[in-house]
């Protein structure tokens, strides 16, 4: 592979891998380092690269390496990491004096509730083993299947589906007692309460029916709300999307506070 | 393992009595990877989940941890276990004074593995203690359902 073609296969690989980076460790910046570090590092190895596997699922695995390494120190979060941050928030007046200002300033400032969804998914999976939350966005967002995850995170197929249906089966139980939109005794309400804050004009339970995931609540089984709320995450690059500066400012203070928790 | 112990039907536990000790024993072939059996039997966090019998683990599995387990045979005892042996994908020994339990897998190559739990209890003075400790065959079928039931889920989960 020519090195011009490997620039052009890998731009277009760049925005899935970095808003997966992105997911994984909960912060832009090394976001940013580790997409330019897995460049740098495919780039030295590009006359390795066989073709055994797809650049793709290479690519995913060089960045892979390389979040894990970052995150190998760090504790994992604890599964009301939104309710911390939250309190953490309320607590801290310069919070909402930046989210305000990104609000009337950006472009990418309109709270919308579906974004906050995929905001908490981001942050509640890293309560899950980091092997459990990597094959989860890895299947369920990035839609590899099982023998290229084995690939990209160098372990057999029989692991892989070990931690997809453990991880899955996690969240599934984590969100049921948590999250308001999809069962009525849900403890969070953070989607009601910042689309409030942001939308005073909305009304919320209008708005929060147009989402699917929403809608069938009721009647759904929890593996189906469970895709609809991959659906989401599937659907939004959380770089690109309308609310990605006020996500990005939430998604940093998250970060920061759970660096300072014990 | 006695050698006069005799395995009954896959999934049906069997136990032998002797004056000074008592063997159960149930076996089951369970279509899926040795690797998700072996993770299932030693992810003490995620017991609860998948194995009706257990009330709750504490710790870590591994040689020469101790683990905290209540079972729903006796809910209101704790049983503080010694991890004595791991064999990886191969053969678990846990147990305490009165007695050890044996986890085997054995893959019978075909996509199979037959996995099977042996527990012996007994000291010199088991007759006098024996009648106040409860059959463990429907609790050992229970376990050996539920291994199969969620090892040949995760088996099966779509590519």
């Amino acid at each position: 592979m020519t090195t011009e073609l490997f620039n052009e296969e890998f731009n277009g690989i760049a925005g899935q891998l970095k808003s997966f980076i992105l997911r994984i460790t909960a912060s832009l910046h090394d976001a940013e380092d580790i997409v330019h570090d897995t460049y740098i590092k495919a780039l030295e190895k590009l006359h390795t690269f066989r073709g055994d596997s797809s650049l793709k699922t290479w690519l995913f695995a060089i960045g892979s390496n390389l979040a894990k390494d970052n995150l190998r120190a760090r504790k994992r979060w604890p599964e009301n990491v939104t309710d911390i941050c939250k309190q953490e928030a309320h607590a801290n007046p310069a919070f909402f004096e930046e989210a305000f200002h990104i609000s009337k300033t950006s472009p990418q400032a309109v709270f919308e509730i579906k974004e906050h969804i995929a905001f908490c998914f981001t942050c509640i999976s890293k309560s899950l083993p980091l092997e459990q939350q990597l094959c989860l966005f890895l299947k369920e967002v990035y839609e590899f299947k099982v023998n290229e995850i084995a690939q990209i995170l160098d372990n057999s197929e029989a692991m892989i589906k070990y931690y997809l249906y453990t991880g899955r089966a996690k969240m599934i139980q984590v969100f049921d007692g948590r999250c308001a939109i999809i069962n009525k005794e849900g403890v969070c309400h953070q989607c009601s309460e910042l689309n409030g804050v942001y939308n005073p004009k909305q009304r919320f339970q209008e708005e929060v029916m147009k989402i699917e995931m929403a809608r069938e609540a009721e009647n759904a089984d929890k593996e189906h709300l469970f895709d609809l709320r991959m659906n989401i995450l599937k659907a939004l690059d959380p770089f690109e999307s309308d609310a990605a500066a006020l996500q990005l400012h939430h998604l940093e203070h998250n970060r920061n506070v759970m660096e300072k928790y014990s | 393992m006695t050698s006069t112990l005799t395995m009954a039907q896959t999934g049906k536990a069997v136990t032998e009595k002797k004056t000074f000790s008592r063997a159960t024993s149930v076996s089951t072939d369970i279509k899926a990877d040795p690797a998700i059996i072996w993770k299932l039997l030693t992810t003490a966090s995620d017991y609860t989940r998948w194995n009706s019998t257990i009330v709750s683990l504490e710790g870590k599995i591994a040689p020469g941890e101790k683990i905290r387990l209540k079972s729903t045979l006796d809910p209101k005892r704790t049983f503080k276990l010694k991890v004595k042996e791991m064999d990886k994908k191969k053969r678990m020994v846990w147990g305490d004074a009165q007695g050890k339990r044996v986890y085997t897998l054995a893959s019978k190559g075909n996509g199979e593995t037959t996995f099977t739990m042996y527990e012996k209890i007994g000291s010199p003075m088991f007759p006098l203690y024996k009648k106040y400790i409860p059959s463990f065959d429907t609790s050992f079928e229970h376990f050996a359902a539920d291994m199969k039931k969620e090892a040949e889920h995760i088996q099966n989960l779509k590519k």
